[in-house]
């Protein structure tokens, strides 16, 4: 599995306006509750499957869901997304 | 087995190229042996050193650009990843929420079933949206482009 996003870099701010506002969002102090929140989905997930499966019941993929998920957030990484409109603009890019 | 096609599948497991990736760096490691001229090893020698430069010659992103007379203009960059992990996603939510899902996209005038996408079917999607490209001009003058490279 791919590592969660570090860094969102996100530029907003007027057209006309030198230097607009620039930030860089240091995405990687969201590691350490994400990684609670997925041992904790997991937590659940599991015994959750275990018993699905053991009393036949056809769906039980709730652990490869939650799995999925989170590797959903790690794929944004190269996400880019830049908006000019209305002399406004924003520029997101997740690194 | 040639050297070459033992790296690619090596790298298929090691999980660095997708199964498609494999298969199209497969497909042109047949293709590069079946035009080689004749007394040359066939597939032994088919890629000279790593192949990675074939992975990176694969389209990564997809690409979505408006751009208006106005002067707005919309330029959004999705990893490939994204989309399949998206795709992967959607084949695993429970059926009862999916038929929610289903109702509530009618409703609002999309009848996509995604009870129909199946797990077999994503990489093909994949791959279809990797040769895709899109592209509207309005009247007004407004351009569309969408594209994978």
């Amino acid at each position: 599995m791919k590592l969660w996003p570090y860094m969102l870099d996100l530029s907003i701010g007027p057209h006309d306006r030198e230097r607009p506002i620039h930030l860089w969002l240091p995405l990687f102090l969201l590691w350490p509750p994400l990684v609670v929140l997925a041992l904790l989905a997991f937590v659940v997930t599991i015994p959750v499957d275990a018993v699905l499966l053991l009393v036949g019941r056809p769906y039980h993929r709730f652990t490869l869901l939650a799995y999925r998920c989170f590797e959903l957030l790690a794929e944004t990484r190269g996400l880019s997304v830049r908006i000019n409109a209305d002399n406004n603009h924003i520029d997101m890019t997740f690194y | 087995m040639s050297e070459d096609r033992r790296r690619i599948l090596n790298m298929l497991a090691e999980g660095k190229i997708t199964a498609e990736e494999a298969e199209q760096l497969l497909d042109a490691l047949t293709a590069r042996a079946s035009v080689a001229p004749e007394g040359e090893p066939s597939a032994g020698s088919a890629i000279k050193g790593d192949p990675s430069a074939l992975i990176a010659a694969l389209p990564k992103y997809l690409y979505v650009k408006v751009v208006s007379v106005q002067g707005d203009n919309v330029d959004v960059k999705v990893p490939l990843a994204l989309v399949r992990s998206g795709l992967k996603l959607t084949s695993l939510i429970p059926p009862q929420a999916m038929n929610e899902i289903n109702d509530q996209m009618s409703q609002h005038g999309m009848s996509i079933d995604f009870n129909n996408l199946k797990p077999e079917d994503i990489d093909e999607l994949i791959e279809a949206l990797r040769e895709m490209e899109i592209n509207v001009n309005s009247a007004d003058g407004d351009n569309v482009r969408v594209y994978c490279a």
